[in-house]
């Protein structure tokens, strides 16, 4: 059953979809951060009530204290809409995730991945990211028009997590498709596997997620048995020998690792780089400024980060009773960080909805903060810079031909296709 | 005032020395480092914000009273 405006903060259901897809997310959130930063969203009998988090501070708190806000409760607890198609993350399927665990096991869980993935392991991978981002490239360039999100954006984070993680090119479209099924469940495009008449519903949105875990976990399944026959050079190899207090990783502990690190490593970025051009098209000024000096690129970055947040949201529960900003937190309240609202909170950045590639400092909380901090950063940063310079270097005059195709999500911030114009190159 | 880095910590993503970069840098292994450890005072705010803005929360400042 749909949730009644008159119990919503100025009528204002932040668990509504079109709110984002429509643009509109923007003004609700001014809003909110100006009259009542730290609403409650009330439930329904499908859903928990919840405490909205709109100021940068406020995220701030809740991200740096982990054992009290935990995240083994879910942190998508408002990811989906509220007609019945709340699916929470299940700690008990496919293990415990890392994004889904408190500390201390966090702590060491994280430590078996994290060298992989520091600033010294990206800018090894750099020659190869440029390398496929060119391959990339290559396979659009005697035409003039293409589906940026589904030809360029969406192929190199695939490209490098499922490298990371030594799948063979065969099965790249199936990642890709897995993870939409999985993230964008909530999205009809995305489910075909369900009968038509209930597309769209909550329940397709259910039937949707659980089927492309599903078959998601069923293939690592087997990736995992042959690596333990055949051990690689790769992140599953050295999870299958990693230990935590010595004792060896469950098979649910490798599953749910894999599970995490293909969607998270293949559905953010693609995001961050779509909207990225669509962010450039939309500043012409701005573009120019990059397109001139394209040593700006750094900066227009992390600008791209801040303007497009590439998630909505993540979701922590208090374990006691606690304040935010006056207002009373009780032990087993939920409460939904929202980053787009933090990202343009007025009282950390001046002139937040100017979209300025220069903007110094800029720490803006894409990434989150503190123990969940994205622990792929080094990769989306590097990832979107070496394909904004190839693109820009190869088509300069590559312009958006039509709006965003944007998906139906309220917690991905999401496009599902974007169709763009360039001159081939020779 | 004496600033470090809890290497228990740090997952080296190296935002430190790219806030202050004349008082953190990045070490072979890609983990952050204190480069001067008596921070002069026209660093304080910048080694401030980095302590802010560490992902993870490893840099402090040490207590002078030993």
């Amino acid at each position: 059953m749909p949730i009644d405006p008159a119990l919503l903060p100025f009528g204002i259901n932040l668990l509504d979809a079109p709110l984002f897809t429509e643009g509109k997310a923007h003004e609700a959130f001014r809003l909110l951060r100006r009259e009542r930063p730290v609403p409650w969203h009330p439930g329904t009998e499908r859903l928990n009530g919840f405490w909205s988090l709109t100021k940068y501070e406020d995220i701030l708190h809740v991200s740096r204290h982990p054992e009290l806000f935990i995240s083994s409760k879910g942190i998508v607890g408002a990811g989906l809409r509220d007609d019945g198609g709340y699916v929470p993350i299940r700690p008990g399927d496919g293990g415990i995730s890392l994004i889904t665990m408190d500390p201390p096991r966090h702590v060491k869980m994280r430590r078996l991945v994290n060298k992989g993935f520091t600033p010294r392991a990206v800018n090894a991978m750099e020659p190869s990211i440029r390398k496929v981002t060119n391959e990339i490239l290559d396979r659009v360039a005697s035409r003039n028009e293409c589906d940026f999100v589904l030809e360029i954006a969406s192929q190199l984070p695939l490209a490098v997590i499922c490298g990371m993680m030594g799948l063979p090119q065969d099965v790249w479209p199936l990642m890709f498709e897995l993870t939409n099924s999985v993230l964008g469940a909530g999205d009809p495009e995305y489910q075909s596997e369900v009968p038509e008449e209930v597309r769209g519903s909550g329940e397709a949105e259910r039937q949707t997620s659980m089927g492309g875990e599903m078959r998601m976990l069923g293939y690592f399944a087997e990736i995992i048995e042959q690596r333990r026959r055949e051990p690689q050079d790769d992140l599953i190899s050295i999870l299958l020998e990693a230990d935590v207090d010595g004792e060896l990783l469950t098979q649910q502990d490798i599953l749910a690792f894999c599970f995490l690190i293909i969607l998270a490593g293949n559905e953010t970025t693609r995001n961050a780089i779509s909207g990225g051009l669509v962010t450039l098209c939309e500043h012409p000024e701005e573009r120019a400024r990059l397109q001139a000096d394209m040593s700006l690129i750094d900066g227009a970055v992390e600008e791209i980060l801040r303007w497009t947040s590439p998630l909505h949201h993540m979701s922590r529960v208090a374990t006691a009773d606690t304040e935010i900003r006056g207002q009373k937190i009780a032990s087993g309240d939920r409460v939904i960080m929202w980053y787009p609202s933090a990202n343009r909170d007025e009282d950390i950045f001046p002139d937040p909805y100017r979209f300025d590639i220069t903007r110094s400092p800029n720490d803006h909380l894409a990434f989150g903060i503190g123990e969940h901090f994205c622990l792929g950063a080094g990769f989306a940063r590097k990832e979107m810079r070496v394909m904004f310079e190839e693109l820009f270097r190869r088509f300069p005059d590559i312009q958006t031909a039509g709006p965003p195709d944007r998906l139906r999500s309220t917690f991905i911030n999401g496009i599902k296709h974007l169709p763009v114009t360039f001159t081939p190159a020779r | 005032m004496r600033v470090q880095i809890n290497f228990d910590q740090c997952e080296g993503h190296g935002r430190c020395a790219i806030t202050a970069p004349a008082v953190f840098r990045v070490d072979a292994e890609g983990y952050g480092q204190v480069a001067v450890e008596d921070v002069p005072d026209e660093e304080r705010a910048r080694v401030e914000r980095a302590i802010r803005l560490c992902p993870k929360q490893a840099i402090a400042w040490v207590s002078e009273t030993v």
